[in-house]
């Protein structure tokens, strides 16, 4: 008898403290869109700013399923955006703001909960707000930031111009190795068109996987590799900053001090794994034919270097101690000609170079390997599946890795199913449905998770459990 | 021949129209009157004769109603809103009496005794008491989660309040208070006492519907609902317990041994989900009405078939009797308020 209204689209807006969501939000209510856009924040007090309501939010959660904290979903949300419905002109938009500090999992998560709220909203994306300045630091420190970078299928890395371009590019990275499938905007003072952050339709299943095509490409345990052409002798591989002797080794000369004493110091300590090989020439074709045998080199185990350590014979796989500035690590050259250096990551997140030697070609290479806990993994894969095994199989992740899971997203090739397979989930909670007819093009499955401590290994073994044989 | 029983159905007689979203009703005791919470935030006042109505914008919750109850015995009502105020109303005039802020946080439930003496009042993790005249009487300590519900039970002397994890059940005597806990691991959506004091009820968030047996402790769970189970309520026999979470309204006969291990009554006679049902005080029919426009009248004591339907103008937001059984009112959404009687023919 009625007819069905269209969803209402509802936006998550994430962010650490002081990352701009206010400034976002103010931005947006001010703008004139012509939109009746409702705002649920996490304060209390109400302002009606002409057509637009903002409503306060007490962050009430509810676990759905005994005691399983990946079935968290946000109680008090439920009920006003019942109240929100409660009208005869409807809003047009939501969006929800959550505290500094909260997981936004169970706040994506309302909106699978039942039929009723699957029929009156669709989430549009969770946007997460990441400042520029101090995100370095807090993804460090706490777990939130991370979390909150998992869980988006936006980023605005905001305050850009608070911090340099060396930064961006490295900050850039570490988000991308979180996150593998998520828009990045770089923003001043949350300065972004609306239209690049609401109806962004990211939970769209049509749109589930516009996934970066980086994303997908093979990665490497390496972040980058550069070519030098060296003459027999000692070189110096060098981090950036002073180096302050007193205040970080006391231990002693040499600065051999062992790493268990350096932390119960309270010293961070950080290794960054290299990798030295003799090239046929210094070209990038060399580079590039130096990969493979670069790759076996990072998969052996690796030896660890101290600072004024000596690195070994290449090839080998080193790990050299970067945890204080101005660090510097022997390596020592028998024979001339071209050698390649390949580092774990980006040498110039850390000003590390091979002292007074010229770079003489070098490449980026796509990596998720990072220290982060959090990040994304890819499968692309043209092969049929069959059903009934793909549903034992994603049942079974689900129940033993849903928690770890944040996101997860994909299209899949059915076996006997003539269109595409779409799904999309937050931890276990997920919607999936048929769309689009394959067509002529050729069909392939492309999936995603991202999540905490995830295992390559685990999700190829099951996706192949659930290839059609 | 004498019918062997008389055959029941829903006559319109007089419909006005309401300027926003119906929310809830709220009838005097006479059934004279009326009150409503609209969704936007107005409160009116309704006046019905035997074939008119019409319907008085009162005052305002700024961005919502969120409760509405009317004093048992007695001439006042109350109102919650968005804006965090209870108000007052005095229920011939609709003159706004008193207006206050029982806590930072919105009133998310109202609830008068039916001794009409005390109103209690559900803020946040806050549950308070208040005189009709709104003095404040007494303040539980907060719970640790927000209350969703209230419900006295019939002789006002218990006050159960839904909360995430558990059914907290106030005794209120002369001053002492105590405080006895229904726990179940869900939120609770709902609190319904049976009218015979032996059982008290919850709609859960989780899809199923708790009960337990008040004087044993025991305690019973209905799985198989759609979603959250936010509509539930006791026939005025204490036979059965209505529930819905989608187009059908599923009875538990409590009769005999109890509905343990039986199935339920199924009524199917929406297309749509319902939003509202009611039961007949001092009788045994049902209104059931959402979203399909159509008023639906059971008697599930005698069939499992409605015995009537009535269409409406848009979505059936809330039905209710009034005190004496016999005429109900329909409120939709598009603000339009209907009365009909219900006659034997």
């Amino acid at each position: 008898m009625s007819v069905t209204p269209s969803r209402v689209p509802v936006t998550v807006l994430t962010g650490f403290l002081g990352s701009g969501k206010t400034t976002l939000l103010n931005r947006i209510l001010s703008e004139k869109h012509g939109k009746r856009i409702a705002v649920i924040e996490n304060e209390f007090g109400e302002v009606g700013v002409d057509h637009q309501l903002v409503i306060g939010a007490e962050e009430e959660l509810f676990e759905t399923n005994n005691g399983c904290i990946c079935c968290t979903v946000r109680g008090d949300l439920i009920r006003i955006l019942g109240q929100l419905m409660k009208r005869r002109d409807r809003f047009d938009y939501i969006i929800i703001e959550t505290t500094g500090m909260a997981d936004p999992g169970p706040v994506a998560q309302t909106f699978f909960l039942d039929d009723e709220l699957k029929n009156q909203f669709s989430l549009d994306a969770i946007v997460t707000m990441v400042d520029a300045k101090h995100f370095e630091q807090h993804v460090d420190e706490l777990n939130e930031p991370a979390e909150q970078v998992a869980f988006a299928d936006l980023v605005l890395l905001n305050k850009t111009d608070l911090v340099d371009a060396a930064a961006l590019e490295r900050i850039e990275r570490r988000i991308r190795a979180i996150n593998g499938t998520a828009k990045i905007h770089r923003t001043k003072n949350a300065d972004v068109a609306i239209d690049k952050v609401l109806n962004v339709g990211a939970f769209d299943l049509q749109r589930a996987l516009a996934v970066d095509g980086a994303f997908l490409e093979p990665e490497y345990p390496f972040e980058w590799g550069g070519v030098y052409q060296l003459t027999p002798g000692d070189y110096l591989l060098r981090t950036a900053g002073e180096h302050d002797h007193h205040a970080h080794h006391e231990h002693g000369p040499g600065c051999n001090h062992d790493h268990d004493h350096d932390h119960e110091h309270g010293h961070t300590h950080e290794d960054l794994d290299v990798v030295v090989l003799p090239l046929t020439a210094a070209t990038a074709e060399a580079l590039e034919a130096a990969i493979e045998p670069a790759v076996r080199a990072f998969a052996e185990p690796a030896t660890v270097v101290p600072c004024h350590g000596v690195l070994d014979a290449a090839p080998s796989h080193n790990a050299i101690d970067i945890s204080h500035p101005g660090a510097d690590f022997g390596l020592t050259i028998d024979k001339p000609g071209a050698y390649a250096l390949f580092c774990e990551h980006h040498p110039l997140e850390f000003g590390l170079h091979l002292a007074g030697q010229r770079l003489v070609a070098e490449r980026k290479f796509a990596s998720h390997h990072h220290e982060d806990d959090i990040s994304s993994i890819g499968i692309s894969d043209p092969r049929a599946l069959d059903p009934t095994k793909l549903n034992q199989w994603l049942d079974y992740l689900l129940k033993t890795r849903g928690q770890d899971i944040f996101r997860m997203k994909g299209v899949l090739n059915v076996k006997g199913e003539d269109r595409r397979q779409v799904f999309h989930g937050v931890h276990m909670m997920f919607d999936a449905q048929a769309e689009r007819p394959w067509g002529s093009t050729p069909r392939m499955n492309s999936l995603v998770f991202i999540g905490r401590g995830l295992d390559r290994a685990e999700l190829e073994a099951g996706f192949e459990s659930a290839v059609a044989k | 021949m004498a019918k062997q029983s008389l055959s029941f159905a829903l006559e319109p007689r007089a419909s006005a129209s309401f300027d926003d979203y119906v929310v809830d009703v709220a009838w005097s005791p006479d059934g004279q009157s009326f009150a409503i919470a609209g969704g936007e935030g107005k409160v009116a006042l309704a006046r019905t004769g035997a074939d008119s109505l019409t319907v008085e914008t009162v005052g305002e919750h700024l961005l919502g109603t969120l409760s509405i109850a009317w004093q048992p015995h007695g001439a006042v009502f109350a109102t919650s809103g968005q804006d965090s105020n209870v108000v007052l109303w005095d229920g011939a005039s609709g003159k706004e009496l008193k207006r206050w802020k029982p806590g930072p946080t919105p009133t998310q439930a109202l609830s008068f005794a039916p001794t009409g003496e005390v109103l209690a009042a559900a803020a946040g993790k806050i549950v308070t008491l208040w005189s009709p005249v709104g003095e404040k009487i007494h303040a539980f300590a907060p719970a640790a989660t927000s209350a969703v519900a209230l419900a006295f039970d019939r002789p006002g002397t218990d006050l159960g309040v839904a909360l995430n994890g558990e059914l907290a059940v106030h005794r209120i005597e002369k001053s002492r208070y105590e405080t006895r806990r229904y726990k179940w691991p869900a939120a609770c959506l709902t609190v319904n006492f049976s009218g015979n004091g032996r059982f008290l009820a919850s709609g859960m968030a989780d899809g199923s519907l708790h009960f337990w047996n008040r004087s044993t402790g025991k305690d019973s769970q209905m799985r198989g609902y759609d979603g959250r189970l936010e509509l539930v309520g006791w026939s005025d026999n204490s036979r059965y317990l209505a529930s819905s979470a989608g187009n059908e309204v599923v009875l538990w006969d409590f009769s005999g041994k109890g509905p343990e291990g039986t199935r339920p009554i199924v009524l199917n006679g929406h297309t749509e989900r319902v939003d509202s049902f009611a039961w007949q005080p001092s009788g045994e029919h049902l209104v059931s009405a959402g979203r399909d426009w159509r008023l639906t009248l059971w008697r599930p004591a005698k069939a499992k078939q409605p015995i009537d339907v009535q269409m409406l103008d848009s979505d059936v937001s809330v039905v209710r009797w009034s005190p004496d059984g016999k005429r109900l009112v329909a409120g939709e959404k598009q603000g339009r308020l209907t009365v009909f009687e219900l006659v034997s023919r």
